[in-house]
């Protein structure tokens, strides 16, 4: 069981006119089966958040780490951007990540592919695929090192609402299959209502603000009523922290 | 054409000419072929009445090349001894040039001190004309072949250091993080992202690179050889034989059609064939289901078109 | 140190921080400044050092003269008058054959830029100009008229009014069609619309033309010179490589090097001014 832990974490950037700080002291856990959402308006930090907790980078002080059993945990990671290596194959996208690159490997990428429907594609080149696609190569490759946990930084905000849909019908079911622990970035309330069962917000200045619970049953359909009620409660809180721009 | 007026006339005369034939002498094909004809015509009635002997007449520069072609020379090497000679020097020079200048480049690319070490005499070696460095070489080291190479690594090892740190500058920082948050090695981040995205910069440094450098081998070969592309031009430039040197510029000019068509254009296809075709239209997002349209690849075409522009 | 990937591009919107902060921030970017001239400095300390001490230990003065001996060698030619009698010589050619080059060159631009026939007529010319290595035409030219004058001249000419050209095609062609359309609809003569309408907006065109023109100019100049003229900064090059004096060649290539920065900063970026003061915007 994976579990993630974050305390009194901060993070400062250093540039050229000044300093400026994307997190300041945040703490929060999460393990098990669980989805957890960041939620938040552009520059509080949630990125940074993820950028550390992936490694990518390193915190200024505090703790970040997610664990599975007591080890270091294998974290997959999907981007906003889909950031496939435009010069390699589908498949060798996939197998880039992989830790040992046999053909054990290459068959559990291959089954991968075809989970997200994209099996046919593995010869051909990003270049390719149209922008849904390659964000569905994106998750596939998360998958296919099939980690403890699962990070994921505005997946679907680049994509038409349509792809954006039916992605999250298929990361639902995944989630639902695997039982792994999600946490999951987005600036979208109706998504992370959509999706999660726990919503951490952060405010302006990388402050955590609120931590709560989403209580609905699953699946959920946006334009069922419960679902409706919640997302408008939690854009009430929104205004409540006075984190919607006047 | 500015100033006329809009509508169309139909007849500017008595006479009048029949639509086809006037569309034939208003097209480009025509006027481009008109070109060509006034051009060979004009210099070939015009040679006779210029006070000098000297300049030949395309007729004579068409027999001269056709003799070489047919290895029927009175030069001491052939055409395609001399091309082949002059072709060993500049790649063999281009190499060592690579050797020198890609691990500069990339320390340059890397660090800020050796940039600001080495940017003035960058600077300055890429605005050297090749003919400077063409005879510092040669008087440094003589009549001999080294004398030649030296002067392709000095023409061209610049643009391989100046390209090598651009690329390295370019780096793609997102590629990187990603592998970087799969928990992949440094040594497998270099050879699938760094050295791939370093691909097009290379080119870049081959297309100045090899341009400068023959430019200098040539000058090279004129001053300091007895062998080579070069030296033949002067071979026949002091026996005051015109329709010589204005055939080897022919030839020289095939040569670097046949470099870029056949050479330039087959590596570039390989190494960029996962280049989506420019302009191509992404396929519409579907819902998901199998059977959708993938992109193009780039065709040959496009790949001349964007090397050619210099993008990097 | 800031990222800027997409994943941290929220940045800007953080809270902003202390003055305390920001001053450290200075303070690093002041020690950064320092340290790039300081390596800049080294840079050139380092070549010195390296000539002086091949110089004098590694190889025969008369094959690599001391930086001193070059410097001296310099002031000769500088206080002898020979720098001004052959720059002068140089500058003469650039200025008739770029004068002449530019002249057939923006004629040809413009008339290739405004019409399509022609366009075709003389755009495989101008490719073949562009891409034929200048040395050929100075071949030709000095086999032709002998060491003289004219031979770079005409070598210069002959690349020149290529590179004008093509630069003016593309600017007439990008000329902004309303202005023009407005013009012929008051039925302004081809003439005024060409001097009030077209060459202003060329402007940059022609600047750009002008630019790299020149650059390719004065090496195709020099180039002539070495091959077959008579006098000038190249010819001087070619004499001193004759004599086998590296003290010589290197010290005319240096003042060469002098030379050219002075062209292209000095007269050119005069030109720059004089164009642009039209151009709210833009600042030299």
């Amino acid at each position: 069981m994976a579990s993630i832990k974050v305390q009194n974490l901060r993070k400062e950037f250093v540039t050229s006119d000044s300093t400026v700080v994307a997190l300041e002291n945040a703490s929060f856990e999460a393990s098990g089966h669980v989805f957890v959402s960041v939620v938040g308006p552009s520059g509080c930090g949630k990125s940074t958040l993820l950028n550390i907790l992936s490694g990518i980078e390193t915190p200024t002080s505090g703790i970040a780490e997610i664990t599975e059993n007591g080890k270091k945990a294998r974290n997959g990671y999907v981007f906003q951007a889909a950031r496939l290596l435009p010069w390699r194959t589908v498949m060798d996208n996939l197998m880039f990540v992989q830790k040992d690159r046999d053909a054990k490997s290459r068959e559990r990428c291959q089954r991968y592919l075809d989970m997200v429907d994209l099996g046919h594609t593995a010869n051909k080149y990003p270049g390719q695929l149209s922008g849904g696609m390659q964000q569905r190569v994106g998750i596939a490759r998360a998958f296919s090192i099939e980690p403890d946990v699962l990070l994921m930084d505005e997946p679907f905000s680049h994509l038409d609402a349509i792809t954006g849909r039916s992605l999250r019908k298929e990361l639902h079911q995944i989630w639902m299959e695997t039982k792994k622990t999600v946490l999951f970035v987005t600036h979208d309330v109706g998504e992370a209502v959509e999706l999660s069962n726990r919503m951490v917000i952060f405010g302006k200045g990388g402050r955590l603000r609120e931590d709560l619970k989403i209580d609905l049953p699953f699946p959920r359909d946006p334009a069922d009523d419960a679902v409706a009620l919640t997302k408008a409660n939690v854009l009430r809180k929104f205004e409540e922290l006075d984190l919607v721009a006047s | 054409m500015i100033g006329m007026s809009s509508t169309v006339t139909v007849a500017r005369g008595p006479i009048r000419l029949p639509q086809g034939f006037r569309r034939f002498w208003r097209s480009t094909k025509t006027a481009r072929a008109i070109s060509l004809v006034t051009f060979l015509v004009g210099w070939q009635l015009v040679i006779p009445l210029l006070p000098t002997a000297l300049i030949p007449t395309p007729i004579e520069v068409g027999e001269f090349m056709w003799a070489e072609i047919r290895a029927d020379t009175l030069a001491p090497e052939t055409v395609y001894q001399a091309f082949a000679t002059s072709l060993r020097r500049l790649v063999t020079g281009f190499g060592i040039a690579l050797l020198i200048g890609i691990p500069l480049g990339l320390l340059m690319g890397l660090f800020k001190r050796v940039e600001s070490f080495l940017h003035d005499f960058v600077v300055v070696g890429l605005a050297m004309p090749s003919l400077v460095w063409a005879l510092i070489a040669a008087m440094w080291f003589g009549f001999v072949e080294r004398s030649t190479i030296i002067t392709v690594v000095l023409a061209s090892v610049t643009f391989v250091i100046i390209n090598v740190a651009e690329g390295v500058r370019a780096v793609p920082k997102d590629l990187l993080d990603m592998g970087k948050a799969y928990g992949t090695s440094d040594f497998h981040r270099v050879r699938h992202v760094v050295f791939p995205s370093l691909m097009p910069f290379l080119f870049a440094s081959m297309r100045y690179g090899l341009a400068n450098g023959w430019k200098g081998l040539v000058l090279a070969e004129i001053y300091a050889s007895t062998s080579g592309a070069g030296w033949t031009i002067r071979f026949w430039y002091d026996a005051r034989r015109a329709q010589g040197v204005i055939g080897y510029a022919l030839f020289f000019m095939i040569f670097a059609l046949f470099a870029e068509r056949l050479v330039f254009k087959k590596l570039s296809d390989r190494v960029f064939r996962w280049r989506p075709s420019v302009g191509a239209q992404a396929p519409a997002e579907t819902d998901g289901s199998a059977e959708e349209d993938l992109i193009e690849l780039e065709t040959a075409e496009d790949n001349l078109e964007r090397e050619a522009s210099g993008k990097h | 140190m800031a990222t800027t990937s997409a994943a941290t591009g929220e940045l800007k919107a953080g809270r902003p921080s202390t003055n305390d902060q920001d001053q450290k921030a200075r303070a690093k970017k002041r020690a950064e400044r320092r340290s790039r001239w300081i390596w800049r400095i080294a840079g050139y300390v380092f070549f010195i050092g390296v000539w002086q001490f091949s110089s004098t230990y590694l190889v025969k003065d008369f094959i690599l003269p001391p930086p001193l001996t070059i410097l001296e060698t310099m002031q000769e030619i500088v206080t002898s008058g020979l720098l001004l009698k052959h720059f002068g010589a140089t500058l003469e050619k650039i200025a008739i054959g770029f004068s002449l080059a530019f002249i057939i060159g923006a004629f040809i631009g413009i008339l290739m830029g405004m019409n399509r026939w022609w366009e075709a007529f003389f755009s495989d010319w101008i490719l073949i100009l562009m891409t034929t290595p200048g040395l050929i035409f100075v071949l030709v030219s000095t086999m032709v008229f002998g060491l003289s004058y004219i031979g770079p001249i005409i070598a210069v000419v002959v690349t020149g009014f290529a590179y004008i050209a093509v630069n003016l095609v593309e600017g007439v062609k990008a000329a902004p069609k309303d202005l023009t359309d407005m013009a012929r609809s008051y039925n302004v003569t081809r003439g005024r619309l060409i001097r009030h309408v077209i060459i202003p907006f060329l402007a940059p065109f022609i600047f750009t033309a002008i630019r790299y023109g020149f650059s390719v100019t004065w090496k195709v100049a020099t180039l002539a010179e070495v091959i077959g003229g008579n006098e000038g900064i190249g010819f001087m090059m070619r004499r001193e490589f004759q004599l086998f004096s590296m003290a010589g060649l290197l010290s005319w290539i240096l003042l060469f090097f002098a030379f050219a920065l002075f062209l292209e900063r000095v007269v050119l970026q005069r030109q720059i001014d004089r164009f642009f003061r039209w151009r709210p915007e833009v600042t030299s």
